[in-house]
C-alpha cells in the first residue's frame, strides 16, 4: 500500500521534471516573446509542483508568487514596451 | 532498477537538460529580452536542483507529516523525526535565494528598459557596433 503511493509520487515527479523540458527547450526557441514569457510560467508552474512533491510547501508559496505570478508580469510589461518579436 | 530510481533519475537528468539550455539561451540567443527570460529559468532550475539535493526518501507512514507533532518529545520521538523529516538548510537558503534574486530581476529589467532607451533596440550585436560609432565620433 505504502510502496504504491511512493511510486505515484516519484512517477509524478519524473512526469512534472519531463515535461519541463519540453517548456523550457520552447522557451528558449520560439521567436515570439509572449509566447516565450507564457512558456516559461508554466515551466514555473511545473516546478512548483515538483518542489510541493519534493517536501517543501514553504518554499512553494513564495514562489508560486515570485515566479508564477510577478516575473511573467514583469517580462510582459517589458515585453510591451521593446517590442513583441525578436528578430532573426 | 525498480521504477522509483528510474524516475528520480529522469528528474535529476531533466534539471541538468535545463540548466544546459539556460546557459546555451544565455549565451547564444542576441535580444536581451530573450537573455533575461533564459536567466529566470536558469535561477529556477538551480533552486530546484538545490532542493532536490535536500530532499530524503519519507519511507513509513506517509500519512503523517515531517513535523514533530509532541510538545514534550521523548528520545524515541526524536528518533522518529530525524528519519522523517527532511534536510531544512538548502530550503532556507532557496527561500532568501528567490527574494533576492526578484529584486536582481527587476533591477535587470530596469537596466534593460534604459538600454531600448537610449540605443532604440535591444538586440546587443547592435548595440556593440552603435556604441564602437559613438566612441569614434567622439574621439575624431
Amino acid at each position: 500500500m505504502f510502496s504504491l503511493t511512493e511510486d505515484i509520487i516519484f512517477v509524478a515527479m519524473g512526469i512534472a521534471a519531463i515535461l519541463s523540458v519540453i517548456f523550457v527547450v520552447l522557451a528558449i526557441i520560439t521567436k515570439d516573446l509572449v509566447k516565450a514569457t507564457i512558456f516559461s510560467a508554466v515551466q514555473s508552474t511545473l516546478y512548483a509542483f515538483l518542489l510541493y512533491l519534493l517536501m517543501s510547501p514553504d518554499i512553494v508559496l513564495v514562489y508560486v508568487a515570485v515566479s508564477v505570478g510577478l516575473l511573467p508580469l514583469i517580462t510582459l510589461v517589458l515585453v510591451k514596451k521593446v517590442g513583441r518579436y525578436e528578430k532573426v | 532498477m525498480d521504477i522509483k530510481t528510474i524516475m528520480f533519475v529522469a528528474t535529476i537528468v531533466s534539471l541538468y537538460i535545463n540548466i544546459g539550455v539556460c546557459i546555451y539561451g544565455v549565451l547564444s540567443k542576441p535580444n536581451l529580452v530573450k537573455k533575461f527570460i533564459a536567466l529566470t529559468i536558469l535561477q529556477d532550475s538551480i533552486n530546484t536542483f538545490m532542493i532536490l539535493d535536500g530532499y530524503r526518501l519519507w519511507r513509513a507512514g506517509l500519512i503523517q507529516p515531517p513535523v514533530l507533532l509532541n510538545w514534550s518529545p521523548t528520545e524515541e520521538d526524536l528518533k522518529q523525526f530525524m528519519m522523517r523529516a527532511v534536510d531544512p538548510l538548502p530550503q532556507a537558503l532557496v527561500l532568501t535565494a528567490i527574494v533576492i534574486g526578484l529584486a536582481a530581476n527587476v533591477f535587470l529589467a530596469s537596466v534593460i528598459l534604459h538600454l531600448y532607451r537610449h540605443f532604440g533596440t535591444v538586440d546587443v550585436d547592435i548595440i556593440g557596433v552603435l556604441k564602437r560609432v559613438a566612441i569614434s565620433e567622439e574621439l575624431s
